[in-house]
């Protein structure tokens, strides 16, 4: 069976915390409790052996050599009001001299005498009440006596509820200690962590657009920085194969071009059947993956110059650029401006470009003498609508990956360039997004993030 | 006609002039910049055809050069994409027109025969497309050998537009062509010149075809059989 374990540090912390703490607490009071019963036992103990020896003080021997016993008067009412207290003493004959009560002396008559060490008693027998005592062997006038002396259990009261006040005390404290403990390690764990928790919001923003990105180290726990160090040498690493993995593609796809156009140009050249004409349709989609492969290679490695671009000026010049094409192509293409000029933050070059790649997507999936339709509307958004046979649900994020081309599809295209929209509105902070078209087809709407619709126009309204 | 064919790579040269030769055209064809600078100067050619990174400098300074030595002759740009975006500007610095590798041979001769349809240009005075022919001089379009009769709005709409063939006339263009021949213009003056036109060139049987490009302006394309 597995064992569960928590995930998070924090909790195993503060977890392991809180038992070690548990513990201790355990072990502190147990110790205390313990240590308070001894001490007061050990009070009891002296206490039984000084009035063993007060009382050792009120024997002595008269000229007759007989052993006599005279209390002081303070004494002598006060074990005779109570039956708390008792005492018996024996000489070294082992001869009862006087007791009180007289059933207590009887009883220890029996006991053999007290030599050396106190020894500890415990009757239950004698009247009503339990007692705890101790015989022991004292020094006096009249020689060695064994005195044996007890006290009625409970009768220290004093004593016991001052004990069970401060076992109660500690009782009711511990746990409000230990919650207080807890929530303070908790916070102390969570501070300690803030900057581990920072370096992992910074490292779940590295993606392949910020692979310069690395994790500071400066305020982290000594035990966490080589981790971080470690995955900034690992990032390091991970940089220097995208560069050159970048940079690779871009060469291949610029050596690539002059030998295409060689190939190209001379396929034009030449004079021939229809299986010349396939051919020259096969490079020409070559030179298209080619360009293509350049345009991702440099929007990874490339970043954008921003400038405030009027997308009704890019989007219609990017139209007229596209429609003789459109119109070889058998379909047509407008353009739909807004009446203000709609600024973004942009890179016109890159916005021209996702442009062009949905005019040439949606011409190539429009119906013959369908119209493609691009459309400005302020607050920074471009549309470019077709009459094709739109895009289904399922296929509506992977139509941006790349290289994805939907099944049974006959396109030209290898799968780049709606993939290379999604990098450039991503690098412009904005979105692509595609849905119905309303009365059949696709529309694709480009967002821009950094919109700013309220600076003044400067350029004439378009048509 | 007389083309200057500036370009470093052997093959694409090679192919430049064999095709530019096929459709009637006279190439030089030099691959350093030192070659051009001389060449330009020797000899009044048409237009020129110039590829940006030569071995021995930049086309773009080149360029410079020609246009502070005032030679206005139409000059078309070859270029790699990524140089496009990189020196956009070049295009401002006197290049008449750019052209991006890969391209098809087919285009880059549509786009010398445009620069040279220019007014002054050596196409600029006889213009066809498909079977019209339109003499700027004496303002006469033939269909085939047929004279087509046009009012001179018309007329101005389609020298324009076979100047420009093949590629987008603006309609704010058209409209300042008009000005130039009827000062008090409707604002809807160019759609509806346009439309008449239309549909006189398909009476006339005309094998070109204006497209509209609705929001920007107007298209004249040769119609393919």
């Amino acid at each position: 069976m597995k064992r569960f374990r928590f995930k998070s540090l924090q909790v195993r912390l503060a977890a392991r915390l809180a038992a070690l703490y548990v513990v201790a607490t355990v072990i502190a009071t147990g110790a205390l409790i313990y240590e308070a019963y001894d001490t007061a036992s050990s009070l009891n103990d002296r206490e039984l052996s000084g009035r063993a020896e007060d009382l050792a003080r009120a024997v002595s021997r008269d000229g007759a050599g007989q052993t006599r016993f005279a209390l002081p008067a303070r004494l002598a009412s006060a074990y005779a009001d109570s039956t708390d207290d008792i005492f018996a003493i024996r000489d070294a004959g082992g001869h009862l001299l006087t007791a009180s009560p007289v059933e207590f002396g009887t009883q220890v008559s029996k006991w053999p005498l007290a030599k050396g060490d106190p020894s500890y008693f415990h009757i239950t027998d004698l009247g009503t009440k339990e007692y705890y005592g101790l015989s022991v062997e004292v020094g006096s006038a009249a020689g060695p006596l064994s005195i044996s002396v007890a006290r009625a259990a409970g009768a220290n009261a004093l004593v016991s509820s001052v004990l069970r006040e401060f076992v109660f005390d500690v009782a009711w404290a511990s746990p409000l200690l230990m919650l207080a403990t807890l929530g303070i390690g908790v916070l102390v764990v969570r501070s300690g962590l803030r900057p581990v928790r920072e370096i992992s919001r910074v490292a779940a923003g590295i993606g392949p657009d910020t692979t310069s990105v690395r994790l500071t180290s400066d305020d982290l726990p000594a035990e966490i920085k080589p981790l971080v160090d470690a995955i900034n040498h690992a990032l390091d690493r991970l940089e220097r194969g995208f560069v050159v993995q970048r940079q690779f593609t871009a060469n291949a796809a610029h050596e690539l071009r002059t030998p295409l156009a060689i190939v190209t140009a001379a396929l034009e050249a030449m004079q021939g059947d229809s299986e010349l004409t396939k051919l020259r349709a096969d490079v020409g989609r070559m030179n298209r993956l080619v360009e293509q492969l350049l345009r991702v290679a440099r929007l990874d490695s490339v970043t954008l110059d921003f400038d405030a671009v009027d997308l009704n000026e890019v989007a219609s010049s990017v139209v007229a650029t596209m429609a003789p094409w459109a119109i070889a192509q058998g379909r047509s293409v407008a353009f739909v401006g807004a009446d203000t000029p709609a600024r973004a933050k942009a890179n016109s070059v890159a916005v021209a470009d996702a442009i062009r790649n949905l005019i040439e997507n949606a011409v190539l999936h429009s119906p013959p003498g369908g119209e493609v339709v691009v459309t400005v509307q302020s607050g920074a958004r471009v549309s470019v609508a077709d009459r094709g046979c739109g895009v289904p649900l399922d296929d509506r994020e992977r139509i941006f990956d790349r290289f994805w081309r939907g099944k049974g599809r006959k396109t030209a295209g290898a799968g780049l360039g709606l993939a290379i929209v999604q990098e450039i509105m991503r690098a412009h902070g904005g979105q692509v997004a595609v849905s119905d078209n309303p009365g059949g087809g696709a529309l694709f709407k480009l967002a821009f993030a950094f919109a700013d619709t309220v600076e003044p126009s400067t350029s004439s309204s378009r048509n | 006609m007389r083309l200057l064919v500036i370009e470093d790579e052997p093959r694409i040269a090679e192919i430049l002039k064999s095709g530019l030769r096929q459709a009637g055209f006279i190439v030089d064809a030099v691959h350093l910049c030192a070659d051009a600078r001389e060449a330009l100067v020797l000899i009044p050619y048409d237009a020129a055809i110039l590829d940006l990174g030569l071995p021995d400098g930049d086309g773009l300074e080149l360029l410079t050069e020609v246009r502070t030595a005032h030679n206005r002759v139409p000059i078309l740009i070859l270029t790699a994409r990524d140089a496009v975006e990189d020196r956009v500007s070049g295009l401002d610095t006197g290049a008449d027109d750019y052209l991006i590798k890969p391209f098809a041979t087919n285009e880059l001769i549509a786009r010398i025969k445009a620069l040279l349809r220019r007014p002054g240009g050596a196409l600029g005075l006889e213009l066809h497309a498909g079977n019209i022919d339109f003499d700027t001089v004496g303002q006469d379009v033939r269909i085939g050998s047929t004279l087509l009769q046009l009012p001179r709005r018309e007329c101005a709409v389609l020298e324009h537009l076979m100047r420009r063939q093949g590629r987008v006339v603006p309609k704010s263009i058209l409209e300042e062509k008009l000005y130039g021949v009827d000062d008090e213009l409707e604002s809807n003056a160019v759609p509806v010149h346009v439309h008449h036109l239309r549909r006189k060139l398909q009476e006339a049987k005309a094998t070109a075809e204006i497209h509209t490009i609705r929001g920007v302006g107007y298209l004249l394309t040769e119609i393919k059989e």
